[in-house]
Parts: C-alpha cells; structure tokens; sequence
C-alpha cells in the first residue's frame, strides 16, 4: 500500500523466474513484448473459470435449449422435436401471465425490502453503541440457520392461530390467515426470506458504511447538513458499489427462491405465489414435462439476463466511481 | 441518552423475528416430539431432554455426513478462493482482447438458478460415472455458476485497487504473477474472506444438487440427511431432525461471532468500500 | 452477443448429447456380480433392517446379486426418481407412491410383472386395481392401508355427545353424528374437533375419505369427466364446508392440530399410524369410517413397488421383487405395510404384528376395509390435475364460498386435463 512496502517485494523480484510461457529473459522487447505478455496471463488467469463456465453452465444451457425444442415425457421414455411448438404453448399458457405478474411482485417486494432494511439495519448499527457487535450476530444468524427448520418455523408462526397473530391479539388487532389469503399470503413469503438473508447485506452494508470517512461527516456537520441531507448527499453516494453488488445478488437470488414457496404455500392461494421457478419446477419435476420446463428454463434465463443488463447499465449514471 | 434508549428499543424489538425461530429450533429440540407444535409454544421445555441429540448418530452415520459437508466446503471454498481471484483479478487489471465480451460470458453463470441446469448436469455426470460421489458438489461449484459470483465480488474489489501500486511494482521489475500473488492478493484478504463466507455457507446449505446426485447415506452432506430423520410412517421426527439442524448451525454460527469484527472491519478497511 | 453465444451453446449442446447418446443400459444381462438399487422413501431404521434382513438372505441363494435401499425424502420423491430416470440413472426397482401410479402404470415405464409375482392370484383385487393396466399387473402393492377414525374417548366423553364406539354397535356411526360430536369436543376442550390428518387444505385428496361417504368421485371411472361438480360431490362438500365453517367441528385452514399429541378429539388417518399411539397419555379407539348418505364405505391408500425397464439390470431386479414379496417375505413387511395378500389378510395375523389393535378393531377397520375399499383419487397426470384442483379448490375455503361456484370452476380447470 506504501512505498515502502513495495520496494522489498522489487528487490526480490529479478530472482523468479519469468512469468509463464516466456523463454525470454525478462526486460529486453523480444516477441515477448509486456503487453503480449500480459494478455498471455491474463487469457491464462481467467481460463479455468472460463472453462468451469463453458463445460457447466453454457453447455448445460445450451442442452436445456434443445430440450425446449422436444416433448420429452421421461417415463415414458418419449423423446420427440416438436421444434417451436413448446415456444407457441408459452405464448398461449393461460397461467403465465399469473405467473409473471407474481415472479415481478416477489422480486420487487423482495429487493426493495432486503435492501431498505438491509441499510438501516446497518445504520443503526453502526452507530456508537455498546453492544452492536450483540446484535449484529443476533441479526446474521439466520443466515446460517437451516433454510428448511427456518421455514418450517415461519410457516408455524403464521398459520391462523400461531404466534404471528397470538401477538397481534394481545394489541387488539385480528390477524389474517397470513399465508392462506390472497393479500397477505405473498407477502409474508417475501418477509420470511428477507429475515432469513438480510443479515449478508447488512454485512456487507456496515462494512461499507464503516468505509466512509469520518471527516465528511464532520465538514457536513459544520455546513449544517441536516441527517437525512448528509445521507443521501454523502453516505449514499459513497456506498453505491456495495448498493450496486448487493441489488444484483438480491435481484438474481430473487428469481431463483424455490423452497420457501414449497414449503409455505404450495403457489397458492390460487396461483397467487406461484413464481417462474416454482412452476418451472411443477412442469418438469412434477408433471414430468421437461420440454415445457426447459422452455421455461430459457424464458428465466432471458428474463434474468435483461434485468442483469439493465442494472449493468444503470451502474454506469448511479455508481459513483468506477473508472 | 434517550436517543440510546430508543435505539435499543428499535434493535430489541427487532431482533425478535430473526432470533425466534432459531432459539425455537434449539429448545424444540430438548422436547419430545409430541410438544413440539403444541400451542402456545413452549419458551422452555418443561422437561429438557438431551436423548435426540444422541439419537441423530444412532439413526445415521451423521458424524460421517458432517465430515463430508465439511471437507467439500472446505475444498470448495479454497478451490473457488483460487480460481475467482484470478479471474477476478485479470477481468479487473489486465487488458486483454475480448475482456469485456468474455466477462459477459462468466456472468451468464450468475443468472441461471440450479433448478435449470440440473437435468443436463445429471446426464453429463452420469456420463463420467460421477453420480453418487462428491465430484459434482465440488466440481460444479469451484468451477461453475457458484463460483461466478465470487469471480465478480473479486473484480468489483480489484478495479478500486490504486493503479500506481502496480505501476510501481511494474518499474521495479515484476510481471504478473509476481504483482498478482505479492501485491494484489495480500491486498485483497477482505474481499477474499466475503468470498469466503458465501461461499462456505452456500456449499454447506447446498440442498438440491446432494439429493440429486448423492445416492448412499454414507456420502450424504448434511441438509440432505435433515430429512431422513423419520418415524416407522415417515412422519418426520421433529426433535431428532431439530437436534441435527442445531448441530449443523451452531458451529457456523460460533465461527461468524468469533470472526465477524476481522470480517466486517476488514471489508471496511478495503474491501467493498465506496 | 447473445445471438453468438446461443449459437456456440447449441454446438456444444449437439456435441454433448451425441457424446453420451450410447452410454447408459449396457451393462445388461451379462450375468457377473450386479448391485441392485431400490429407492424408497423410508429412511426408518426398523425398516431399513428388515429390507437388509431380506437383501442378506437373497444373496445365500444368489450369491451374486447385492441390493442397496436408497432412501429418498418423502415430498421429493416422485421429483427425485424422475429426474434421476432422465439422467439415464433409472434405479433397478422403485416404491411408487399411488398419486403416481397411473403414470407409471400407464406410460410403460414398468416391467410386467403377471409371470414374476408368486401367487399373484391371491392379491386382493382392490388392492390391485390402480396398478394393473391391460390386465396386467406393473406394480406389487406392499402397502395397501385403510383409513379409519381414531378417537381420542378423554375428550369425547367429557363432551358427552355419545361415543362413536357405541353409535357403530348400534349401527348409527354416520357423519351427522361424527360431526355433532367433533363440534360438541372442540367445544368443551378448546382444542380441534375431527382432523382430517394430512390434509391441510392442500392435499384434497385426502377429502375422498369424506366423500366417498356420498358416493362422490373427482372424476368419472374412466378418468374423462370432471366429477367435482356433480350433485353428489357438490353435497359431499357443501357438507364439508359446513363442518368447518358453521359447526366448527374441523379446524380452520391454515391451522395445525396434531390428535396424537392431543390436540384433537378425532382424526381420520391410515391405521399403520397406530404406532404412534404407544406411549399415548389419553384413552384412543379406532372405529371406522361412518357412513355417509350413500351407506358404509370404506378408503384406502397404497404404495407400490415396480421394476423399472430402464434400470441396468431388469431381468435381476423383477427376480428379486419376486423373493421381495413371497409368502414368507410378504408376512414379515406385513409388521409395517398392511398385506395385499389374503392369505396374510386374517385378525391373527395381523394381530401378531400390531400389538396396538385389538382383533375386532382389525377386523372391522383393515380386513374388511381392504376388500371393499375405494382407492384415493389418482389419474394419469396426476400431478398437474393435482395441482389444479388445489388451486381451484382454494376459494372453498373462506366462510362465505359458494360451493357448487367453485366446484364448476374447479371442473372448467380440470376438464381440459382430464380429456388429455
């Protein structure tokens, strides 16, 4: 980080031998020129990666892409081109729309609520206080908590005459049959898995926070910034990164929440939390589809890569620094 | 002072929800199975009893099955430490033809859930007769989407690394690799103990892809021998399977409070910083 | 960018499949040492025992031949099998739960099993029903279990609406006075009434327990007409509705009652769950379904267990289902999984093998509840049907439903699925 720590590491480094696949002794131009060179590492650094992602995940890809192209009935070992025709029956599918219309409820709900309480949670504990260490393991365990005993026990807390509402009943107020109501089923998937994961943004936000220099605060303070107005003129502009890496991994997990729905609620009431995930699960796994499955797998997909697109995107007017 | 108090109220109150139901699954766990749901829930067992802890290694070789969730986190964390710092690192420093197009080829790990590439997965696997062994819980996630994720945390902490440490170090006659493992990978043991958490926790929490391709209860991980814990009609036996996923959060849970001030004020010192 | 990687997947894609088009299944009948696989969805160890007790003795007499049980959990099962039967990775042989059985059955996945089975003609035919298919039998049904009503008598007679053992002698055990009594104990304790156990507002096909009492069926004997709407069932569910909502006698959805830790007057469940009742702290009775207005009926519910034709080594697996459901290895399951076998079919015999019931409750419940028994609901995709109905059935559950509204609705789902 300073000079001075550099410079024993330059002493030392004439000894090694040149990086990989140079013959030539290091310094003089030969064919090996710098640059060559370090396209050479860099192509060799980002190889096994690269590999790992074309043999397990655009293979893979590309496989559920021809599957889309099939019927493909497993147990009756049918395995047929039928070429677009899976692509015409999602077009008409009846309950796509539905379940369209809950995948965007869910990840938007689902975002905007992780992230929001993700900060302030990081806010108040990064404030000078005993005990926010307490806390702030309080607030990340679940996180490693089991995902399927977590979900077992919101699904007890919630149900007609759990907890949930027992609490709601000493403050006078009649709860709903929160996971078996059209209104409130929804969101209370949404609020069990943001009270399973929002510890790891938390994290990640208070480390960021923890980032940001005090002596900022201090010249808003002699300017006369008000709290809210130091917030957002300066913390936030400061922790977009960490907004920017946090909203992805939200957005994206987002779209992949299966079990939770499993557990809680079947999709139902009606089909009214039955996300793309989850019905892609039921048309391959369950009805023994996986044609149609897969052509959902590659709607998701498409889905999935616009949204990553236009975040990509929007990093470029909201981050604050980034090349 | 009362703005203390009220702070203390907000995080008490709001500490409930995440704290229930872990101490539910604890205590839950000292009660015979028939208490379990009784309602109201039990703060405190009347009557705690340890005896479904021990029967969780009577009924399977659970301390076997701990193992191997242990080891393959291990191995899968250390093995994608390796391959997204580099990746991370090249994507991020290094300029190369094509970076930009083949960093969008990586990312396309990052969008696909398990639930779609699981079937050709199984068949590829299959076809290396690597079903029933623990090559695709280490290999898929090192190499494959899990591993993605990593890869890109790292480059977001590389790209904030000051280019004048490795224009200095370039002067004094290193190459590459020297930067990389003397200059950039020292500097970067915050972002490296994110990726490591994630990526622990993910391999341990894995539940899907065990069920799928581990066949015998002897190479089991642990999520998927949670389940197994059931009575002659396979109801579930809730104390004995709330015994065992006690025992697999708790030692995960010590090793965050003993770590967790290096882990958050490193990150903050460097890492993901603004 | 997309368009090129889409190209470059499918190459490899192509690559991929032909690469592993002529793997898998070529192990065959080529008589060295084979490893049979069986999945099943118990890991209990009482029965993992009993299977390796059975697997020991096999390999005396066929000292080449090892089977390893491979248990799955319960609610993936079917998923599990499935995606591992698409993987090329078909197990050798497979317990099949009965929602997945005309699947299975129907679509050829199963080896024919007519000339493997011994004594294939004592099985009782209800018990075969839902697992033959042309006349042939693909399935052997190691568990075929009655559902009856266990009743806790504590809180049933300190209700004092009558006692369901006494209105069974005196021929009046029928679901008026089932839900009188369960409304009247729910009442006075406080606690739920009758609990339909696993149903949970979600797996409706625990509700053919109740209607079948009305002779009500989900759909036609052939599978192509929507039954949810014909005025049997219409009254079957309005009279549900009832129970639950006026009467109070079921509990709400959405809340959970378990009759074997007590918190329950009356359950309807599977008799193997007797078990659970071993260290029981209240007094408990089994009596049967009551009748509904269609007279005495009884339900049962099955699993059964194939040989799969993509498996490795078919010929070996069909040979050892064959010593896995003999005699004398039938009698031995029997401790666990009620017996197709009507020779194994007698209060004695069974009365060996679960302690807990007292011969007439066996006779009464099991015996001839097997032989007259209605089969749960199932169709060939099930599970899409399944979860329709679910769904559809969702509206019913709120106070002010109109019944026969959303059982037309349900069937206007279903129909399309049905005629498939």
């Amino acid at each position: 980080m300073t000079p001075s720590r550099s410079t024993p590491v330059a002493d030392r480094a004439p000894a090694r031998p040149a990086p990989a696949g140079a013959g030539a002794p290091v310094g003089r131009p030969s064919f090996w020129t710098t640059r060559r060179r370090d396209r050479l590492t860099g192509y060799l650094f980002i190889a096994p990666q690269l590999a790992g992602t074309v043999l397990f995940v655009l293979i893979p890809l590309g496989l559920v892409f021809w599957y889309s192209l099939h019927e493909w009935n497993v147990l009756a070992d049918e395995f047929t081109f039928t070429g677009g025709e899976n692509y015409a029956k999602l077009a008409a599918d009846p309950n796509l729309p539905g379940v369209l219309r809950a995948t965007g409820l869910f990840s938007a709900g689902l975002v905007v609520l992780n992230l929001a309480l993700a900060l302030f949670l990081a806010v108040l504990l990064n404030q000078k206080l005993r005990g926010t260490t307490f806390f702030r393991v309080l607030f990340f365990s679940p996180v490693v908590v089991s995902l399927v005993a977590w979900t077992i026990v919101w699904q007890f807390m919630l149900q007609d005459n759990g907890g949930v509402n027992g609490l709601l009943a000493t403050v006078g107020v009649d709860g709903p049959n929160w996971l078996r109501s059209d209104g409130t089923a929804m969101i209370s998937v949404i609020v069990v898995q943001v009270f399973k994961n929002v510890g790891l943004n938390m994290v990640l936000f208070l480390a960021a926070l923890q980032g940001v220099p005090q002596e900022l605060y201090e010249a808003a303070r002699v300017d006369g910034a008000s709290r809210w107005r130091t917030f957002w003129r300066i913390t936030m502009p400061l922790i977009s990164p960490t907004v920017l890496l946090t909203s992805i991994i939200t957005v994206v997990g987002s779209l992949q929440v299966f079990a939770q729905i499993a557990i809680l609620t079947q999709g139902g009431p009606g089909t009214s939390t039955t996300v793309l995930v989850y019905y892609l699960y039921q048309q391959a796994f369950q009805f023994h589809a996986f044609g149609y499955g897969s052509t959902l797998s590659v709607l998701l997909f498409a889905i999935v890569l616009a949204l990553t697109v236009v975040q990509w995107q929007l990093r470029k007017r909201w981050v604050h620094h980034e090349n | 002072m009362r703005t203390k108090v009220w702070l203390y109220g907000v995080l008490l109150v709001l500490c409930v929800p995440f704290v229930f139901p872990t101490w539910w699954m604890v205590t839950s766990s000292l009660k015979p199975n028939a208490d379990i749901f009784a309602f109201p829930p039990a703060l405190w067992p009347d009557d705690p009893s340890w005896s479904a802890w021990g029967q969780v290694f009577d009924m399977q070789p659970f301390a076997q099955q701990y193992w191997n969730s242990a080891y393959i986190a291990l191995v899968v964390t250390l093995g994608t430490l390796a391959v997204s710092a580099l990746a991370g690192y090249a994507f991020a420093r290094v300029r190369f033809p094509g970076q930009n197009a083949l960093f969008l080829v990586v990312l396309t790990g990052l969008l696909i859930p398990s639930e779609v590439t699981i079937v050709p997965l199984f068949r590829m696997f299959n076809s290396w007769g690597m079903v029933d062994t623990h090559w695709p819980l280490i290999l898929v996630p090192i190499f494959g989407a899990p591993s993605v994720l990593a890869t890109f945390i790292m480059r977001q902490f590389f790209i904030t690394l000051p280019g004048e440490l490795e224009e200095a170090a370039r002067m004094d006659g290193l190459g590459r690799p020297a930067i990389f493992w003397r200059i950039a990978v020292p500097l970067a043991k915050p972002a490296l103990g994110a990726v490591s958490i994630f990526t622990f926790l993910h391999s341990w929490n894995l539940y899907l892809e065990p069920i799928v391709f581990v066949q015998s209860q002897e190479k089991f991980t642990l999520p998927q021998a949670l389940t197994q814990f059931v009575d002659v009609y396979q109801g579930p036996l809730w104390n004995v399977q709330l015994s065992a996923a006690s025992m697999t959060a708790i030692p995960v849970l010590i090793v965050f409070v003993i770590a967790q001030r290096q882990f958050i004020e490193g990150l903050a010192h460097t890492g993901l910083k603004g | 960018m997309r368009v090129r990687l889409l190209t470059a997947a499918g190459l490899a894609a192509l690559m991929t499949l032909t690469a592993c088009g002529g793997s898998g299944g070529d192990s065959g009948s080529s008589g060295g040492p084979v490893t049979l696989r069986m999945t099943t969805w118990s890991a209990n160890e009482a029965h993992v025992a009993l299977f390796n007790e059975i697997a020991a003795e096999y390999k005396k007499t066929n000292p080449d031949v090892d089977v390893k049980f491979d248990a799955l959990p319960f609610e993936t099962y079917t998923t599990t099998i499935t995606t591992q039967i698409a993987g090329g990775n078909a197990p050798d042989l497979a317990w099949i739960l009965e929602n997945s059985a005309p699947d299975f059955v129907a679509s050829g996945a199963l080896v024919d099993l007519d000339d493997v089975l011994e004594k294939k003609e004592e099985l009782a035919p209800a018990a075969t029903a839902l697992w033959t298919s042309g006349g042939s039998l693909f399935a052997y049904p190691f568990s075929t279990s009655p559902f009856g009503v266990f009743v806790n008598t504590d809180q049933v007679k300190a209700a004092g609406a009558g006692s369901p053992a006494e209105l069974r002698a005196e021929g009046e055990w029928t679901w008026e006075k089932a839900v009188e009594i369960a409304a009247a104990s729910a009442a006075k304790s406080g606690k739920a009434g009758l609990v339909i156990r696993d149903f949970d507002y979600k797996t409706w096909d625990n509700l053919a327990t109740v209607w079948a009492g009305w002779g009500a069926e989900a759909w036609s004997a052939d599978g192509k007409t929507c039954g949810f709407n014909q005025p049997k069932m219409v009254e079957a569910m309005t009279f549900i509705h009832d129970a639950i909502f006026e009467k109070k006698a079921l509990p709400a959805p959405g809340t959970s009652a378990d009759f074997f830790a007590g918190e329950s007057a009356m359950t309807i469940t599977q008799i193997s769950r007797a078990s659970l009742l071993k260290d029981a702290t209240f007094g408990w009775d089994l009596v049967p379904l009551p009748s509904g207005p269609n007279g005495p009926y009884s339900v049962i519910g099955q699993g059964g267990l194939g040989v799969l034709k993509k498996g490795k080594n078919a010929e070996a697996a069909a040979a050892f289902l064959k010593f896995f459901t003999n005699e004398a290895n039938s009698a031995k399951l029997a401790q666990f999984f009620p017996p197709p076998r009507q020779s194994l079919l007698n209060a004695d015999t069974l009365a060996k093998t679960n302690p807990l019931l007292k011969p007439a409750q066996l006779q009464d419940v099991v015996i001839d509840g097997i032989s007259k028994g209605v089969v749960k609901p199932s169709h060939k995709g099930n599970a899409e049907i399944s979860q329709a109905v679910r769904s559809g059935l969702d509206p019913l559950w709120k106070a002010d439903a109109d019944p026969k509204a959303v059982l037309d609705s349900v069937c206007t789902s279903i129909q399309p699925l049905l005629a498939k």
